[in-house]
């Protein structure tokens, strides 16, 4: 992070002249206004939502139908949260987590492989290789549904939290797989050798020397598989039909249109559940991701 | 892809304790991505030509092939061509505003000293927040009887009547919908352009400084030229996955009102598995693909954002 401070450059500040022609003091000062107001804007304009969602989660159906800033003393409750105990919406949240976790870890595990294999290893046609990768996600995952249900029919995967896993891998691993193998592009192989000629395997070499330094590019792969998984809804809904194993998309949308009315606050509870985890990561991992993310081309 | 060309001979006694050649390590480490890559892409795409070249019903044991049949009555629907249309409005558009949006997030959370993680982080989260939560909250956030924007837009604004929906309206529905879409999606390409940013050296700023340039034509001579390569990629991405969204559309307005939001994807949804027309909406899918696949060659032949730019 570099910050930018303004120093005495050694020239006479008027003797230049800034952005439209204004000196350099004034055009530093007006940048620095912009800048934060272009910080609350953004600030405000995403974090509005999820505190809407926060607060209408927070209060009793007359306090949500009256729009207003804060749930009032005889407006505030809890029971929106209280309720999700042993209901049918804490088994679709444990999916999520099941599917989301499983997910994760076999897209670290084959991109990891992968990467290192199109980085460090040399066959035929490894970059038609990744590109063609990339084209799979050219064809539009809905036309996808009705193969995949019968494919995973015929594999016996319908209905298993395992098979969501293995669709879910499937889809998130192109982008995965690219971005690893540009990672490790970045890492000198002088230090995989290093180790080779003290009598380490090639094995030993990926296990001990190229994996710790992948860190970011995990990261980056995990939270990017932690998005498409815990975001999908098509797959999961074509995939695991059964109420038994619904992750919270599917089971969501049925919450919503069963009964009538809406039933709002316990929506807003359940989708506060659901987005304090991608907080919770954007504010420990941000580094890291943005580590793994620094990759020059296709 | 500019990779220098490596040769593996001065790697034998890496390998000396396998009876492989490299070649054979190299496969076995992609295996299991064809592998994957067979069950989800080959394989569905296969399947989806050979629906698309048969008359299918799903009632019926034999499907008898009709050749390009319905690729032909693709083409002669009006709904295609408009399909078409509202989809390309719908990728270009998103993308505009995602790129303008997304660069400018990027910017401002490379440059803030205060609270900057805090702010990244919120940022940041938009983009991993599930996509049924952003539909719910927009239809609750836009109700007519209760959402806080209707009050905003409606009431304080008169942007449009408060007795009315605005996802209800014709002329409203597709820009929410782009501007829905920017809210999550921006954030895809500010994290590619911050990671570039973060790694430019301060020195190179120090210098232009020295030389007297101001802050346009630092961004111009320094900056710009450090993201362009990244920013082609992240552009040819969002493009590709907007012009496939389909969750985001369908959950928000089932492609309504009338047909005001029905891209390609929703089309051959309602046409595959609600008219149950499974020989069309198969394809109407290849049609997509093949579009897209020579818009990215296209894309990569006027810019080729596989060369990398040394700085």
């Amino acid at each position: 992070m570099s910050t930018d401070t303004p120093d005495e450059s050694g020239l006479d500040p008027d003797s230049i002249r800034g952005i439209f022609g204004l000196d350099f003091r004034t055009a530093d000062t007006l940048y620095q206004l912009l800048l934060s107001l272009s910080a609350a804007f953004f600030f405000v304009l995403i974090m509005f939502p999820i505190y809407w969602m926060l607060q209408s989660s927070l209060k009793t159906r007359s306090g949500r139908e009256a729009v207003s800033w804060l749930p009032t003393g005889e407006t505030f409750t809890l029971e929106y949260y209280t309720d999700l105990i042993g209901s049918s919406v804490g088994t679709f949240i444990f999916n999520s987590v099941v599917v989301t976790l499983g997910t994760i870890v076999l897209v670290v595990i084959v991109s990891l492989i992968a990467g290192y294999g199109l980085a460090r290893l040399e066959f035929g046609h490894k970059e038609n290789f990744a590109r063609f990768l990339l084209f799979g996600y050219m064809f539009s995952p809905i036309v996808l549904g009705l193969p995949l249900y019968l494919i995973w029919r015929n594999l016996g995967l319908l209905g298993t939290r395992v098979g969501l896993i293995v669709a879910l891998t499937a889809i998130s691993m192109p982008f995965s797989v690219w971005l690893m193998w540009k990672y490790i592009q970045t890492i000198p192989e002088a230090m995989e050798e290093s180790a080779w000629v003290a009598g380490a395997s090639r094995w030993r070499g990926f296990r001990d020397v190229v994996i710790p330094q992948t860190q970011p590019a995990i990261i980056a792969s995990a939270l990017f598989a932690f998005a498409l998984a815990w975001n999908d809804y098509t797959f999961a809904s074509i995939l695991l039909p059964e109420q038994q194993q619904m992750t919270f998309a599917p089971g969501l949308l049925q919450l919503i249109n069963t009964g009538y009315g809406a039933p709002w606050g316990q929506v807003m509870a359940v989708s506060m559940l659901t987005t304090i985890p991608p907080l919770l990561f954007a504010y420990f991992l941000q580094s890291y991701l943005l580590k793994g993310f620094q990759i020059r081309s296709l | 892809m500019a990779s220098e060309v490596k040769t593996g001979d001065q790697r034998g006694f890496s390998l000396s304790q396998l009876p492989l050649t490299e070649r054979h390590v190299g496969f076995l480490s992609i295996l299991p991505v064809i592998l994957l890559y067979l069950v989800i892409s080959i394989i569905p795409v296969g399947y989806a030509v050979y629906t698309s070249l048969h008359e299918v019903s799903l009632a019926a044991q034999t499907w008898p092939f009709v050749g390009l049949q319905n690729y032909v009555e693709v083409f002669q629907i009006d709904r295609f061509w408009d399909s078409l249309i509202r989809g390309v409005v719908f990728m270009v558009g998103s993308t505009i505003l995602q790129l303008i949006v997304g660069l400018w997030m990027a910017m401002t959370l490379n440059r803030i000293n205060r609270a900057q993680r805090l702010i990244t982080a919120v940022v940041f989260t938009s983009y991993l927040i599930p996509t049924i939560v952003v539909t719910l909250l927009a239809t609750f956030m836009l109700s007519p009887s209760f959402g806080v924007i209707q009050e905003l837009g409606a009431n304080l604004l008169g942007l449009w009547s408060p007795n009315d929906a605005p996802l209800g309206q014709r002329s409203l529905a597709m820009p929410l919908l782009i501007l829905i879409g920017t809210w999550k999606f921006s954030v895809f390409i500010t994290i590619f352009t911050l990671a570039q940013l973060r790694s430019i050296p301060s020195r190179f700023y120090e210098a232009a400084r020295v030389c007297g340039a101001n802050k346009w034509e630092m961004f111009r001579d320094v900056t710009l030229p450090r993201i362009q390569g990244v920013i082609l990629v992240a552009v040819l991405l969002r493009s590709i996955f907007m012009f496939n969204k389909f969750d985001l559309i369908w959950t928000l307005t089932q492609g309504g009102p009338g047909s005001a939001t029905t891209t390609l994807p929703v089309l051959a949804y309602i046409e595959g598995f609600q008219n149950f027309n499974l020989g069309l909406a198969n394809a109407l899918a290849v049609v997509m693909f093949v579009f897209l696949a020579i818009g990215g060659i296209a894309y990569f032949k006027a810019f080729n954002p596989s060369s990398e730019v040394e700085t």
